[in-house]
């Protein structure tokens, strides 16, 4: 079994990101940059599901020249390769052009592996732009299988299982090879890795591709950010603490009566 | 424009955001329903003032409803096909609109018609910035954020279309089982009062004391994305980014520190009450009334002196 995971590097999604005054556009410069969680999420169960019915899993992303380093954290992690591929023309566009690109990426990612990919796994959504569209769009693109928010893939014959969270249950589909999913939470956490898988990542090396060397071409795009605005701000109101928690209380309530909300 | 919104079916009725996005629709030209399956429920869709097209598919099957789509849209000449926010909204959309080859914006809170061309707000980075988006695609292509547009009003049925898209075999991702977990009825999107705990409650027992408060509230209890993880609760009360989004008249958030993937979720309450032991957490800039103290040591005082007033 042979599973490509698409990794999209974002600022940290722990730090708040703010327009920058000077340009208008969101300061995420100085935001350190991280693997998008969900993203880790697939790695993860790729990861488990080749330790127990066997073959390997690749990552493979688009992004800045830096982003070897998050490449190289996730080869810790569970993957056994990671193909990197920068391109100035990379940086422009929406999510009809990145899933056009990976699509023509999956050939390329293919050609390097020496093995086409059984299953195709991206987190279900960025948690920087969070449009949660790419994984859906790449389907459509390969015109593959797709199941989203999976949260577990299990083996049936020549076929794959893959669980989807629902709001308040869960449906299994049964889809052929190759597919592509899209993964949210699953009940567990990606693993952190031991010292001597530290030390190999850091010694690893990731063939880094441009568009030319990847055979990707013009890409469409039709979404256009016209500007950027912040929400209305709240104004923070009162702030109540005593001595006592009881008169703390005692004045909450006096205050909450007063406005007319209990 | 021409714009159509599909009609999300869940447990025989009628998904509130999908009514919504008829109003979000009707904002940018003549909104038309559309019902994949569920012939029983057309009649019912058709109250809300548009007309409907019932589609003869199988309505449970993703791949089924989006071949159908396209269907529509390509017959009928589609300039718009809105969605509900929803998670099937949200997985349904991007499939069309690359079947349409066009663009698609997911989450819109606010729409506008500009010059004859239609343009969009969403937030991203979990709600701290809002894009204004232009879709230069044929076919405007969206999903309506719950809550952003109210549902229209009921009235004198519209009329109602039968269509056959004559699929053949579309199905790529077969539904093998279906379960439902959780059996609770939550209805954060409706509540007038919500209770709402997070990591600061510190185990399962502590946020006990939130489900004691909404209950002599009569609230309904939410939960922030760490304690789900915990299990304290199940995911039907997470509000936030990747949860509900609510605008109740009374939110009471229960150590909350105020993450704005979480707090985004819950802005448009009408009155924000913050009870945290961090006097810097960020949830006290956004709270009409901050009470400064642990939360558990707060709950259980505060759910006598609400008992008291009874």
């Amino acid at each position: 079994m042979e599973i490509l995971v698409f990794v999209k590097q974002v600022p940290d999604d722990g730090v708040e990101v703010r327009l920058d005054p000077a340009t208008g556009k969101p300061a995420t410069g100085s935001i350190d940059k991280v693997a998008n969680a969900f993203d880790t999420y697939a790695l993860e169960l790729a990861a488990r599901y080749t330790e127990a019915n066997g073959g390997k899993v690749t990552v493979a992303a688009m992004g800045p020249a830096g982003t070897d380093s998050t490449l190289k954290n996730l080869i810790a992690v569970g993957a056994s390769k990671a193909y990197l591929f920068t391109d100035p023309s990379f940086e422009t566009g929406d999510e009809a052009s990145v899933a056009c690109r990976l699509a023509q990426l999956v050939k390329k990612c293919e050609a390097e592996n020496g093995a086409p990919f059984d299953l195709i796994l991206c987190g279900k959504e960025s948690t920087d732009e969070i449009s949660g569209q790419v994984g859906a769009r790449l389907a459509e693109e390969l015109d593959l299988p797709f199941v989203s928010s999976v949260i577990e893939v299990a083996p049936a014959g020549d076929k794959l299982v893959a669980k989807q969270e629902t709001e308040d249950g869960y449906i299994k589909f049964e889809t052929a090879m190759p597919a592509v999913y899209t993964i949210a939470k699953p009940g567990y956490d990606p693993r952190y890795p031991n010292i001597k898988a530290k030390l190999a990542a850091r010694k690893a090396v990731i063939p880094t591709f441009s568009a030319a060397d990847a055979g990707v071409g013009e890409a469409p795009c039709f979404v256009e950010c016209l500007g950027y605005t912040e929400p209305p701000k709240r104004q923070a109101g009162l702030k109540v603490q005593e001595k006592e928690v009881a008169d703390t209380v005692a004045k909450a309530m006096e205050i909450l009566i007063q406005d007319k909300v209990l | 424009m021409q714009a159509f919104v599909f009609i999300e079916v869940k447990e025989g009725a009628l998904v509130q955001g999908s009514l919504e996005a008829i109003t979000a629709a009707k904002t940018i030209g003549d909104a038309t329903a559309v019902v994949v399956g569920y012939p029983e429920l057309a009649a019912k869709a058709a109250e809300y003032g548009a007309p409907v097209i019932c589609v003869k598919a199988d309505g449970a099957n993703p791949d089924e409803i989006v071949a159908s789509l396209e269907a529509v849209a390509k017959a009928k000449n589609a300039d718009a096909f809105f969605f509900a926010g929803t998670q099937l909204g949200k997985d349904l959309a991007p499939r069309l609109a690359d079947r349409l080859a066009t663009g698609c914006v997911t989450d819109v809170t606010g729409l506008e018609v500009v010059d004859g061309a239609v343009l969009y707000t969403r937030p991203a980075f979990g709600g701290t910035v809002i894009e204004k988006l232009k879709n230069h695609g044929k076919v405007q292509v969206a999903t309506i954020r719950s809550g952003s547009f109210d549902k229209p009003a009921a009235g004198a049925a519209a009329a109602v279309e039968e269509f056959d898209p004559a699929l053949g075999d579309v199905v790529k991702a077969k539904i093998v089982e279906a379960a439902k977990e959780i059996t609770e009825a939550v209805n954060l999107e409706g509540a007038d009062i919500i209770v709402a705990g997070g990591r600061g409650m510190g185990d399962a027992e502590g946020f006990k004391l939130v489900e004691e408060l909404a209950a002599v509230l009569g609230a309904q209890v939410g939960a922030s994305r760490p304690v789900i993880e915990e299990g304290w609760i199940s995911r039907a009360h997470q509000i936030g980014q990747s949860g509900k989004i609510v605008a109740p008249k009374l939110y009471i958030a229960c150590g909350i520190s105020g993450a704005m993937q979480h707090i985004s979720g819950a802005m448009a309450s009408k009155y924000i009450v913050a009870i945290n032991k961090d006097e810097d957490a960020s949830i006290f800039g956004v709270a009409d009334l901050g009470i400064v103290g642990d939360a558990k040591q707060i709950l259980p005082l505060l759910i006598e002196e609400v008992k008291k007033r009874k």
